[in-house]
């Protein structure tokens, strides 16, 4: 009987102790971890100062990700309104984000730098089919508040 | 040459300029070889290959020539390889990964030129891409003989461009795009569309005529979107823009993509299951010759063979036949190789422009003639050379071809079927007698024909036996795409044989009937029969990719896979089995024709079994069909009609306006389909050239318009044969009232 209660005591005065020392988890959604700024998580693709798309539709992520998340659809402009800075540009362009590893090879191959990976790293969803990031949603990054 | 020696052995050297069929030129300098015993570099696509020479390909120094070339190459190259629609397949990219530099020495501006600009509704240039090595100039100016490219300026100035103003019209133009080792010549339809990485690119043959040119389609998410050339032995690869660019045809808004039956839409699988039980009721009420199956030959010869089977097992012996747009029968023995093609000292056109019916064959003829003098000669009702194909030519009466080359065989040989095809015919004239000295010269003769004129089959069967053993080809140049697939599994091909079966259904006699691809009424020459045969007959069922003439007479439409959306073999007009595959996904409800026949025997309680494990090449010799041997007598050829007065119809078969309906090759199609001489055209008020003119014979016309070709002899109508909504065939004579009228708003 006192064995047991030596052998109690002894187990939480590690658990007890431990309640003073400082905390390794933080209290998502309240508290965030700070990431590294070149953190791999969701991508985005980047504008330039005139709002064009830095994207040309080249698909030389789409040839480059191991996982096969990527996919890009190519396009010509349409008389003057160029979507991009050139003629050529990416009417559509998805990443599977269940299927996608983050290991940045699609930004490493990008010759234009449009597609990044950021460090929004918030990824969930109900249905999977919500997981595959559209063009649109890639222009808007999120950012982690 | 050192390239095609190093080829044969697996080595692999670059180039840009050279090209078997185009010969060596030395342009571009990227073939740089080191020779033992040669103080400097040589271009090995300009060097012979001789006995005991020693080549270094990968030597430092030919490494370090190449190395230069591709610097000098890259000093004015834009390198928006991001952008450019060979990347991933070009030759630049390729070679200097390969040879080249890792950094650029050249730090000022580059010179900049035209980009992406259209040279013709199907081809952009782009001017800075362009290594100049004259692939491009060359092949139109030399080889096709339509200087549409042109190089203008001078040193590093100097430019691929077409003649200013004046856009690439060449039927043979797209073949550029292929040839042309960097992204300086692009197809429009494909611009920006896909990358060597995101596609399915199938081997296949193209199915726009009996050509069947050899072929890779490109598929990009289900849906057909581009086909290139690809050269197999003994052909170059080389496709008319006519079936490069109607690779969409699968996807045109007419295209079946639905079942019907009685009017409704249903699905594939009740059409299917309705088919076999009134098929059944019908054969077991009157037995099997109530049914008769006509097939187009536009599918596949695995098709054709379920549908053989389907008539013969499941409906117990219904007869079979195939619809074509000519009334002769080719002697089969006869049948030609494009080989043999290449090793005819005499060609003769019968009645037949191969630029508009097969067109690659005709290149095959410029490059035979080119290359090794091959003697032309042609016979027909038209003006059949032309300025790309010269040679000696008949023109005679219409319907005076057979007559004629009866006459002049006998002109010239004794041989008894000769006198006996020749019997009651006017002897020939000297110039008869030149045609027939030319035809029995020795050597080897091919003679190429579209099928029109029924005496002339015994008029080449009597010529052939004339010329005893030197030989004689023919080779075929009409449609459909594959009808001697129906030769292959036993379906008669003979005129006679469907025109029985459509005499029948008009009488009456033939409760159901079911066309497979077949469009009689279009395609049949004698339409009214067709029309007739349509009416008449209580149900016509229809299985096929598009509608046909006539379509609110059917009882039931069931949509077939169409060409690129199955693997399937094909059957070219020399007789050989071809095996494409499919790159694209067919659309709607369409289906393979062996599952809707399989499902259709299921329902009639007969299903077809182990229709999968035949294979068509077995028997073949050499992937060819094995002919029979050339037998039977020889009847004499009929006079030809009388001479009328007025205008007369003549006809023939033309790849640009007969191709499936596609929305990418419909930037060029002509819709002025018929040709008249300008004079005449001039005669009828038409002053500018061309117009909508009506056709009339007896009670029948029809509008229809005309422009004008020299190439038409004055008082006659040129009237392509089997277009949508010019009826040729239901026209009755040949002798027509041609009335120009006014233009109608159309469309
Ligand atoms: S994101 Fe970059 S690599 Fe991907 S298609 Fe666009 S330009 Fe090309
Ligand atoms: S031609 Fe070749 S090297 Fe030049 S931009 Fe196009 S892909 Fe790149
Ligand atoms: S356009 Fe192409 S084929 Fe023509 S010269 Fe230039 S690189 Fe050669
Ligand atoms: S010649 Fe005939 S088979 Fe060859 S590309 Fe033209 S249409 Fe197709
Ligand atoms: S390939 Fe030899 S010089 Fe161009």
């Amino acid at each position: 009987m006192l064995e047991a209660l030596k052998g109690i005591a002894s187990g939480m005065k590690t658990t007890l102790s431990m309640l003073k020392e400082p905390r390794d988890t933080y209290p998502y959604p309240e508290k965030r971890r700070e990431l590294a700024p070149r953190y791999r998580g969701k991508h985005m693709l980047a504008v330039d100062e005139d709002g064009h798309e830095l994207c040309v539709g080249c698909g030389l992520c789409e040839a480059v990700c191991p996982a096969h998340a990527i996919r890009v659809v190519a396009a010509g402009a349409e008389g003057d309104r160029t979507v991009s800075w050139t003629e050529r540009y990416a009417v559509d362009y998805e990443v599977d984000l269940i299927r996608c590893i983050f290991c940045g090879m699609c930004e490493e191959a990008c010759p234009t730098n449009a597609v990044r990976l950021t460090p929004f790293n918030e990824l969930a969803a109900y249905d999977r089919r919500d997981m595959i990031a559209k063009k649109d949603e890639l222009l808007a990054p999120p950012v982690r508040r | 040459m050192v390239v095609d020696a190093a080829a044969t052995v697996g080595i692999d050297i670059p180039v840009y300029c050279y090209h078997q069929a185009l010969g060596p030129l030395g342009a571009c300098r990227i073939c740089l070889v080191e020779i033992e015993k040669m103080p400097k570099l040589m271009t090995a696509c300009t060097t012979a290959a001789t006995d005991g020479m020693v080549v270094h390909t990968q030597s430092q120094a030919a490494e370090k020539g190449r190395r230069g070339i591709l610097e000098f190459l890259l000093i004015n190259h834009p390198l928006d390889c991001p952008i450019c629609d060979k990347g991933g397949e070009c030759f630049l990219q390729d070679y200097v990964f390969q040879y080249g530099a890792g950094q650029a020495r050249f730090e000022e501006a580059k010179i900049q030129r035209h980009k992406e600009y259209p040279v013709s509704p199907y081809i952009l240039v782009d001017q800075e891409r362009c290594v100049l090595c004259q692939r491009c100039v060359r092949f139109m100016g030399e080889y096709v003989g339509e200087e549409e490219l042109l190089m203008d300026g001078r040193g590093v100035h100097t430019v691929i461009t077409n003649v200013p103003g004046i856009p690439l019209t060449s039927p043979f133009s797209g073949n550029v795009i292929d040839l042309c080792p960097v992204g300086a010549l692009l197809s429009e339809p494909y611009h920006y569309r896909a990358r060597p990485w995101n596609i399915e690119r199938e081997d296949t043959y193209c199915s726009q005529c009996p050509v069947g040119c050899s072929s890779s389609v490109t598929g990009r998410d289900g849906q057909v979107v581009r086909l290139e050339g690809r050269p197999t032995p003994g052909q170059w690869g080389w496709l008319c823009d006519h079936g490069r660019f109607t690779y969409d045809f699968g996807a045109h808004p007419t295209r079946l993509t639905e079942a019907r039956l009685d009017g409704e839409p249903v699905t594939v699988g009740r059409a299917a299951q309705v088919l076999g039980q009134r098929l059944a009721a019908v054969v077991r009420e009157h037995g099997p010759d109530a049914v008769a199956v006509l097939t187009g030959g536009s599918h596949t010869v695995e098709d054709h063979y379920a549908l053989r089977r389907f008539a013969d097992e499941v409906l117990g012996g219904s007869r079979a036949g195939l619809v074509k747009p000519v009334e002769a029968d080719l002697p089969l023995a006869l049948l030609g190789t494009f080989a043999e093609l290449d090793q005819s000292d005499t060609v003769l056109l019968l009645g037949t422009d191969p630029y508009e019916s097969a067109p690659v064959v005709h290149l095959a003829l410029r490059e035979n003639v080119r290359r090794r003098g091959l003697v032309v000669k042609a016979l027909g009702d038209r003006h059949l050379l032309r300025d790309t194909l010269a040679g000696e030519e008949w023109v005679v009466e219409p319907g005076g071809m057979a007559a004629a080359l009866a006459a002049a065989t006998a002109g010239v040989s004794e041989h008894p079927d000769a006198r006996l095809a020749a019997e009651g015919l006017a002897p020939a004239d000297e110039s008869l007698v030149r045609l027939g000295q030319a035809l029995m010269e020795p050597g080897a003769l091919t003679v190429l024909w579209d099928g029109r004129e029924q005496d002339l089959a015994p008029a080449l069967v009597a010529l052939a036996r004339a010329r005893g053993e030197h030989p004689t080809r023919v080779l075929p140049t009409f449609g459909p795409r594959n009808w001697l697939a129906a030769a292959r599994v036993g379906i008669p091909t003979d005129y006679e044989t469907s025109r029985r079966i459509l005499m029948d259904a008009a009488d009456g006699r033939i409760q159901v009937l079911l066309l497979w691809g077949a469009d009689p009424v279009r395609d049949f020459p004698d339409g009214d029969l067709a029309a007739r045969a349509l009416e008449r007959c209580p149900e016509v069922y229809f299985g096929g990719v598009f509608p046909p003439d006539g379509a609110e007479l059917l009882a039931g439409v069931l949509p077939t896979a169409a060409w690129a959306e199955e693997a399937g073999t094909y059957v070219n007009m020399e007789g050989r089995l071809q095996t494409g595959r499919g790159a694209a996904s067919a659309p709607g409800q369409a289906r393979p024709t062996r599952n809707i026949l399989q499902a259709v025997a299921r329902a009639y309680g007969t299903p077809l079994r182990k229709l999968d494990e035949w294979d068509p090449y077995e028997g073949t010799v050499d992937d060819r069909l094995v002919l029979p041997p050339l037998e039977g007598s020889v009847r004499p050829v009929s006079p030809p009609p009388a001479a009328e007065s007025g205008f007369r119809l003549i006809s023939g078969l033309e790849v640009a306006l007969t191709h499936d309906p596609s929305e990418v090759a419909a930037r060029t199609k002509e819709d002025r389909p018929a040709r008249m001489h300008p004079a005449d055209l001039a005669d009828l008020g038409l002053l500018t050239g061309s117009g909508p003119v009506e056709l009339s014979s007896g009670d029948r016309s029809f509008r229809v318009g005309v422009r004008g070709d020299p190439r038409i002899p004055r008082g006659r109508v040129f009237v392509p044969r089997g277009l949508r909504g010019v009826p040729i065939n239901r026209l009755g004579g040949i002798a027509v009232a041609v009335r120009a009228v006014e233009e109608v708003a159309s469309r």
